[in-house]
Parts: structure tokens; sequence; C-alpha cells
């Protein structure tokens, strides 16, 4: 193949016409998909205790809590500032207690507040 | 006159922190050797800490652009010690996104090499075509890098009809754009004269010091894990394996562009014949007492995981060699005697992940057995090393 000169030129012309392909993303957002893996989100009604999603999670991200003596209760806390959004505790869990959410706008100031109880 | 000059770890014009040492005439590299180990992060030894489940993601964050590389290696190993077959459907899928991500890879390297090169637009129009692609994986996987897709027996998702549609459509735009840019590379005056004879490496050289990669085809090697050693189910596909008999970086970006070309034809042919049946089987949690060795032809070239189980649900031991590491002492060999200009191209061709290969070494006489190495003594090894150093160049005046 010989060499031309200029062999960008169209392109670049032609780009020069066109609106920028980025997106003013805090003003315009583009819609995440329907499988995204935003927040951990948990019904604590069907949780049977197994702690599976506890041996499970990588981050370490999960603590399952007993909630009454007498009762098949527990409450959930998210430790949101580990959580690496991988989902397998989606993929552990036998009830299904758990699904993503559509969430990416998690950031904070305070890491406290990314400790996220679910009763 | 000879005189030794030190560049990085911190330099603009290297991407990670990696130092080279050199030995200059004038302008002219002659001698080089480079120094590594400035961001280790002691991967392996975490990696014995945790469950077979959870090393998959830890194995997916070794690298964060050839990610589901070093997750599919880690998970074909594995899988070969539990003797699980994994779903056909899975593997399907699990080949999809390999080459996927192969074109998403390219794509950034190109840009890359467009960038290191002085051709500024090239970068541009490449990471905007890339953005494609991200967005196909975004739409498959539920995130843009880090895929998490592959567990043991298959993958995790499914891909639907309308999926499938839909990054069938999306590929002739890719494919027309990849067309242009092979065009562009073979015929552009500035971007041939820039990167044509730079960093060459002969045959033989590339052979000798086990060189892996689009760096060793770019010297006409044939060699291509996904043909010599097939996986998943590269053996069923009909593809070529990509090679430039140039030998320097121009045939480097070559081969990255029909290795492109490549992929999408493997990706077109598994959409069109995806099986139908169940995407994964049921795994156990505990593995028997082995040992494996995975091979994968990632991006950048043969990546390779050792894994060593001793019956419980963690692995004993877990080796990774990231192809960036095979393709140090042919880099060295490049290097010389080339220009310091140079230097930026020649490391970006070999598309250096360097994180990805830092391993911490600890040679002994040979009668000690291995010991750990606790962080404290590493500090105090540093700081006795600070002691020696020389000072007293500091107090020399600045001449002019």
């Amino acid at each position: 193949m010989s060499l031309r000169i200029a062999p960008f030129l169209p392109e670049l012309l032609r780009s020069l016409f066109k609106k920028p392909v980025t997106v003013r993303y805090p003003f315009e957002k583009t819609p995440v998909p329907a499988g995204f893996r935003g927040n951990v989100v948990f019904d604590p009604a069907k949780c049977i205790g197994c702690n599976i999603c506890v041996g499970d999670c990588p981050a370490e991200a999960i603590e399952i809590i007993r909630v009454s003596e007498t009762e098949k209760k527990f409450k959930m806390i998210l430790h949101n500032d580990r959580c690496i959004h991988c989902a397998q505790c989606v993929d552990s869990c036998p009830t299904k207690t758990y699904r993503m959410d559509g969430e990416f706008e998690i950031a904070v100031l305070n890491r406290r507040q990314l400790k996220i109880e679910y009763k | 006159m000879e005189f030794k000059v030190q560049l990085g770890p911190q330099h603009p014009a290297l991407h990670e922190p990696i130092s080279i040492r050199m030995t200059l005439d004038g302008e002219v590299i002659r001698d080089a050797d480079l120094r590594l180990g400035y961001n280790h992060r002691g991967v392996e030894k975490l990696a014995e800490s945790r469950s077979f489940i959870q090393n998959l993601y830890l194995t997916e964050r070794i690298c964060g652009i050839c990610s589901f590389s070093h997750q599919t290696c880690y998970t074909q190993g594995v899988e070969k010690l539990m003797e699980l077959v994994p779903a056909r459907r899975g593997l399907y899928i699990r080949t999809l996104v390999c080459e996927l991500e192969r074109v998403h890879s390219h794509l950034l390297w190109l840009g890359v090499a467009g960038q290191e090169a002085g051709f500024e637009s090239f970068f541009m129009y490449t990471w905007r075509d890339r953005e494609v692609v991200m967005d196909i994986l975004d739409w498959i996987s539920g995130n843009r890098v880090h895929y998490s897709m592959n567990t043991f027996g298959g993958v995790r998702r499914d891909i639907d009809e309308m999926q499938r549609k839909k990054i069938l459509d999306t590929l002739d735009l890719l494919k027309q754009r990849t067309d242009y840019y092979l065009n562009l590379a073979a015929s552009e005056p500035t971007f041939v004269g820039r990167l044509a004879g730079v960093g060459k490496l002969s045959r033989q050289q590339a052979i000798d010091l086990c060189a892996v990669g689009p760096t060793l085809r770019a010297s006409g090697v044939p060699m291509d894990v996904r043909k010599d050693d097939p996986y998943a189910v590269y053996d069923e596909i009909p593809f070529e394996v990509s090679t430039a008999d140039s030998c320097d970086v121009l045939g480097r970006a070559v081969v990255r562009v029909k290795e492109l070309i490549q992929s999408y034809r493997i990706i077109e042919f598994l959409l069109k014949n995806l099986p139908e049946g169940p995407f994964k089987v049921k795994a156990p949690r505990k593995v028997k007492p082995n040992e494996v060795y995975s091979r994968y032809e990632a991006p950048r070239g043969e990546n390779v995981h050792y894994i060593k189980s001793n019956g419980s649900d963690k692995p004993e031991r877990l080796k990774v060699r990231a192809p960036t590491l095979a393709n140090y002492p042919a880099t060295i060999a490049m290097l010389k005697n080339g220009f310091i200009a140079d230097i930026p191209l020649i490391f970006a061709a070999i598309d250096p992940c360097i994180c990805c290969a830092e391993r911490l070494v600890q040679l002994d006489d040979g009668r000690g057995r291995g010991r750990v190495l606790r962080f404290s003594e590493l500090r105090a090894m540093a700081n006795e090393r600070a002691k020696k150093i020389d000072y007293t160049k500091r107090e020399i005046a600045w001449p002019f």
C-alpha cells in the first residue's frame, strides 16, 4: 500500500460538524443496563440465616445478625464502603434474599454513612 | 563518552511505576536494565487465605484492562481441579466475552500508540469507537470494566435474543472502523514514519527471549495459545493467527489491527452458533488435592496461572505469570541501540501492565526453607538499604 498525503483529513473534516460524543454527565445521565450491579438490597423477611453470603463475599462486606432469641429473624449490616459490587451474594443466596439496584451515585464525604442496616 | 541515566520509576512517559537504568552514548541507548517492584500488592499471598469463590473476584482485579483473562485463566484451572465439565452454552458466552475484551483492549492500545507517536486525533477516534464495545460489555455483564461473568461450571448470566441481535448489529460499525484503521496504519506517512523501524526484535531474538503475544507474532512467529493449546471452544472456531514480518512497532500495530478483524469473525461465529441449553452447571465447594497449570491467550500474550489445592475450599498456592513479565527481556533487547525518544513508544508497544507483573522474590542459599517476610522486616530491609546510599552527591554545587 502506498503512502498518501493526509488520509486522515476527510475524517477530521466530517467530525468538525458533528456534536461531541461525550455525555454532559451531571446534567445528562446515560441509562444503566437492566443487569447493572449497583447497591445490594436485602429483604429481611426471606433470610434464613444460613450465612452462605457472609462466607462467599470477597470483600467481607456483609454481616448477618440474629435479632430475636425465639424467632428466626435476622438483620443485615452492609458495609458499602467495602462492597465491590460483584453480586456474588445474589448468586449464593438459596432463598433469593438479595438483589442489586441501579444506583451508581453512591459517593459520600463521610465513610460512616456507607454502613447500611437492613431490618 | 558513555554515561548512565535512570528513567523512572515516576516519569510522565511511563504510565505505571517502573525504572529503567540506561547506559547512554549520546542519545543512543547502549545498555538497559529494568527495575521492578514499585507497586507490589501481594495478590498471590492474599489468594491463599480466601476461598475459591472469593478468589474469582480477586484474580479479576489483578488487571484493570484484561480483567476477564485473569479470571478465565483461574476459572479454567479450578474447573480442571474440580474435574468439572462446564456447560456448553456457558463456554460459548465465556469465549464471546474473551473476544469482546480483546477488541476493547486492542482499540485502547491503538489509541495509546497513536498518542505516543504524537497522533492525538487517532487516539480520540479509537477511544470513541472503544465505547461501542464497552457498551456491549456493560449490556451483557452489567459493568464496564470488571464483568464478573465467570463462575465454576459456566458463566453467571445468559444472553437473550435481543442482546444477540444488538451485538451483531453494532459489529458492522466496528468492522467498518477497523478496516479504516488498518488502511490508515499502512498509508498515513507520519504514523508509518514514526513507528517503522523502531524497537527492532528479530525472529530469533523473539524466540530466544520468550516473548509472548503480539510482540512475538509481529516478529513473524505464529504462536497463539488459542491455536496451539485450545481452551474453551476455540478448537471449533475458524480463525487465523495474525502475524507480521516487519519486527518493529509498526508490525505490532498491524498485528493488533488484524487480530481485531479476526475477533469480529470469532464473535460473529459464536453468536450465530450459540447452542441451546443451560449456561452453568453446579460446582462443588471443596477441591481434591492436586495441582494445575492453566494457559490463556490474553490480549497482551500468554497468561499463566498455577493453582495448587490441598483438599479444602482454599487454594494452597496461586502463581500468576502475567504476559508483561514474559515480555521484559525482549523489551531490553528492543531498547538497545535505540534512541531515548523511542522509549515510550517501545514500552507502549508491549502494552505493559506493570502492576500485574509485580511479584516479590526472595532468594535463599538453597539449604534453608522458604519463609514468610513480614511487613516490618521489609521496612527494616528498606531502611538498611537507604542508609547505604551515598548522599555526598547532594552536596555538589550546580556548576552553572
